[in-house]
């Protein structure tokens, strides 16, 4: 009897006395092992400090990796489900915002200032969010908003979906890059590539809009790019690092880890989001620079005079 | 369609009751045009409940001692985290009687944030547990 036969019979051995004992083979190979070690978030920190660009960071773990790993189509991280990002001080970006105080990001000197007029104004209720347009909330700010999602993977393309005006980002897991500089444009959702170290996801994403973290936050420009990692920290938990870098904004990278719990409810499901629907949700910005309604269509008053308020 | 209302009694509570607000209220837009502290309460029965993106509005229907039927309206989140939060729009057909507090807009149009209903058999609605992980 050869090897083979041997590892045959020690298998079919095996198999027999699990079975006995109520316990099954796993019939698919899960992922490889992942080489990118689980940090503190002061390493994670220093980590973003080590490295100048996201790029950077984003080269420096996947050269940690081995270069990535292809995912087995028999053998997926099982991610499926429908989440959610549970409230940290409302939408704070960064879950280790003191309540009351302000998001704890390295600021240049003019953004530092840009985000203390932003909640002074919040503060005599002068407050518009771009998003008011029906205009999605763009990366990363995606990270932060409360509602459903989904994380579809595949072996060449995760699909990470926010339920909010059906709001998908892609990641191209197959081996390709950014496209050539000449292509480039700026995206709400930017231009995301990644691979697999084990059961982790890493990405990086550049070619993004300027926007907003969220409500009483500091802006990013055009220049922001991030790296995270993705990965199952729980039977009901997926997690994020994040590393931010945006020259003109931040001093420093800025670190956070994002949390999305499974919720438990079966007939969750996401819908179409159509966020031009109801006309009553129709906001303007006023001459003060705050928000207002436009016209209801359910008051008496209203209808009496013609719509007008 | 206007419905017919029976008995309303109004209820204007603008009383400065604190609304301590910890958790998001709003995906869409801000609440600015909301006051941030004061708060409503009347009774009245639904008019009709408009279970939409981003935001919802139940319209109740409010008469005052004259006999003036006033339409509210009540903002609240989406469906899937007023599903979260158990309300649906079976748990509130047209002429459901029920007492609903909210913020009120500072400008004095009869509409609020939707804060808390309780309808006739005592069950609450707060569209804000809609936001709750479990």
């Amino acid at each position: 009897m050869n090897g083979r036969g041997i590892g045959a019979v020690t298998l079919a051995a095996l198999t027999v006395l699990l079975s006995a004992c109520g316990t099954s083979v796993a019939p698919t190979p899960g992922p490889a092992e992942s080489k990118i070690p689980d940090h503190t978030k002061e390493r994670n920190i220093a980590l973003g400090l080590a490295h100048k660009t996201a790029a950077e960071l984003y080269d420096a773990l996947k050269q940690e990796a081995g270069g990535g790993t292809r995912l087995n189509p028999s053998g997926l991280p099982d991610w499926t489900g429908v989440y959610t990002r549970a409230s940290v001080n409302g939408f704070a970006f960064d879950a280790d915002q003191a309540p009351g105080g302000l998001p704890p990001a390295k600021l240049t000197p003019e953004y530092h200032d840009k985000m203390l007029k932003r909640i002074e104004a919040v503060k005599q209720a002068v407050e518009w969010d771009p998003i008011s347009t029906c205009a999605p909330p763009g990366h990363p700010r995606w990270l932060t908003e409360p509602f459903l999602r989904e994380f579809i993977v595949t072996p060449d393309q995760t699909w990470l979906v926010n339920e909010m005006v059906n709001d998908i980002r892609r990641i191209y897991t197959d081996g390709r890059g950014h496209p050539p500089e000449e292509d480039r444009y700026p995206l709400y959702n930017g231009d995301s590539i990644g691979f697999w170290d084990g059961d982790k996801l890493v990405i990086h994403t550049n070619q993004l809009q300027a926007g907003i973290y969220q409500r009483s936050h500091p802006d990013y420009t055009d220049q922001v790019e991030t790296v995270e990692i993705w990965q199952k920290a729980g039977d009901n938990l997926l997690t994020a690092d994040v590393w931010v870098y945006d020259p003109p904004a931040l001093a420093e990278p800025w670190y956070v880890k994002q949390s999305y719990s499974r919720l438990s409810d079966p007939n969750l499901r996401i819908r179409y989001w159509h966020c031009g629907e109801n006309q009553n949700n129709s906001v303007f910005q006023t001459q003060t620079g705050s928000t207002q309604f436009q016209d209801f269509t359910f008051t008496g008053t209203d209808d009496r005079q013609g719509g007008k308020p | 369609m206007r419905q017919t209302v029976g008995r309303a009694c109004i209820e204007l509570l603008v009383a400065g009751a604190l609304v301590i607000s910890t958790c998001p209220a709003f995906a869409h837009h801000s609440a600015a045009m909301f006051e941030e502290k004061k708060t409503i309460t009347v009774e009245g029965v639904v008019k009709e409940f408009q279970f939409t993106n981003p935001h919802s509005w139940l319209l109740v229907d409010v008469t005052d001692k004259s006999g003036k039927v006033t339409t509210w309206g009540f903002e609240a989140e989406g469906p899937s985290t007023l599903q979260r939060a158990g309300i649906r729009p079976s748990e509130l057909p047209v002429g459901t009687k029920l007492t609903i507090t909210g913020r009120p807009m500072k400008d004095g149009r009869p509409a609020a944030i939707w804060e808390f209903a309780v309808k006739a058999d005592g069950k609450r609605l707060d569209p804000r547990e809609g936001f709750q992980v479990k």
